[in-house]
């Protein structure tokens, strides 16, 4: 399994070529929340003053996503995407920010950030909530750092994020050891479902 | 064997008058094919650097090279240092800078690339540009 990266960071990481040339920074990610992976990635020129890129770069030209560099092949990998900007504006708003239910219904949270796989996958794997007192107890401080993992059955209706009840059984406020719940939560979920 | 950071500062001569035509500021490198390209000479203070392909070289010494007369720079290609650029792996992990690298004179080829997280063999360089130095990751990767 790659690393896990909250999508708040991926923010300013350049936009690096094989050739070694750094040729965009990224500005935002965008979700398909149908595929649960990142779709695109919206950029800004290289340097502090340049402002938005009128080009964006699709998950699917991503050679590589680390933690230092988002990987293109090569230049030609950004494209002109008139339909993105619709689709940031629909999908990314969404998620950041986003309240999040169980299906049996509750209110558990807001979404303050995604965590994605890095590498070529680009799966989206669990969200860090802003939680409600009835999921965590504890301060503010501890309830901002709370980890819940991505549901199979995902959801997304307007503002509001969807996930199995049973998914916030597994909140964790520990990072490094939430690789091996969400491991225990797809082992689980295989069980059920078969 | 020669390091790069041995090349540097020794001085040029021409061919035919053993006139100075200046010291070695760097090497350009095509990190593609692994070789090296180009030598810039830095000719004095307020003259421009001049560019001589590594093949025009008459001869490359312990202390000095000695270049033939140069033809046009026409077709240079943009000079990036490879010494103190930063190392990234095409998966975009950083791994270091470059403090070093060893070529072989006689055929240009780079053959080793030494940096702060250890020795790169030159097969795993894809590209150097203004951002980095990018190489290939260990065996077992897709790409």
């Amino acid at each position: 399994m790659n690393a896990l990266t909250a999508v708040r960071s991926l923010t300013t990481l350049p936009v690096v070529t094989l050739g070694g040339d750094a040729v965009a920074h990224v500005k935002d990610t965008v979700f398909d929340p149908e595929a649960g992976r990142i779709a695109s990635f919206t950029l800004t020129g290289r340097t502090l003053l340049s402002g938005p890129l009128p080009r964006d770069l699709p998950w699917a030209a991503v050679h590589c996503l680390g933690r230092h560099a988002v990987m293109v092949r090569d230049e030609g990998a950004l494209c002109a995407l008139p339909l993105s900007v619709a689709r940031r504006d629909a999908v990314r708003g969404r998620l950041l920010g986003a309240h999040v239910m169980t299906d049996d219904g509750d209110l558990v949270g807001t979404v303050l950030d995604v965590l994605v796989e890095g590498g070529t996958s680009g799966r989206l794997v669990a969200f860090r909530l802003a939680a409600h007192r009835e999921l965590v107890h504890g301060t503010r401080h501890r309830r901002h750092r709370v980890y819940v993992p991505r549901g199979e059955a995902l959801s997304v209706s307007g503002r509001t994020l969807v996930i199995p009840a049973h998914a916030t059984t597994y909140v964790t406020d520990d990072l490094p050891a939430f690789t091996a719940r969400v491991g225990a939560y797809h082992d689980r979920g295989g069980r059920a479902a078969s | 064997m020669m390091l790069f950071s041995r090349v540097r500062g020794l001085p040029v001569l021409t061919l035919g008058d053993a006139d100075r035509v200046g010291v070695v500021r760097a090497l350009t490198v095509d990190a593609g094919s692994g070789e090296v390209t180009h030598v810039r000479i830095r000719r004095g203070r307020m003259r421009k650097e001049a560019v001589v392909a590594w093949d025009a070289l008459g001869a490359v010494g312990p202390d000095l090279l000695i270049a033939r007369p140069a033809g046009d720079p026409s077709g240079v290609p943009p000079h990036h240092d490879l010494v103190g650029s930063r190392v990234l792996t095409e998966c975009g992990e950083e791994r270091g800078t470059v403090l070093d690298a060893a070529f072989d004179p006689a055929t240009a080829r780079i053959e080793a690339v030494l940096t702060t997280r250890g020795e790169l063999p030159a097969g795993r360089l894809l590209g150097l540009g203004d951002h980095a130095l990018v190489i290939r990751t260990g065996h077992g990767h897709p790409g």
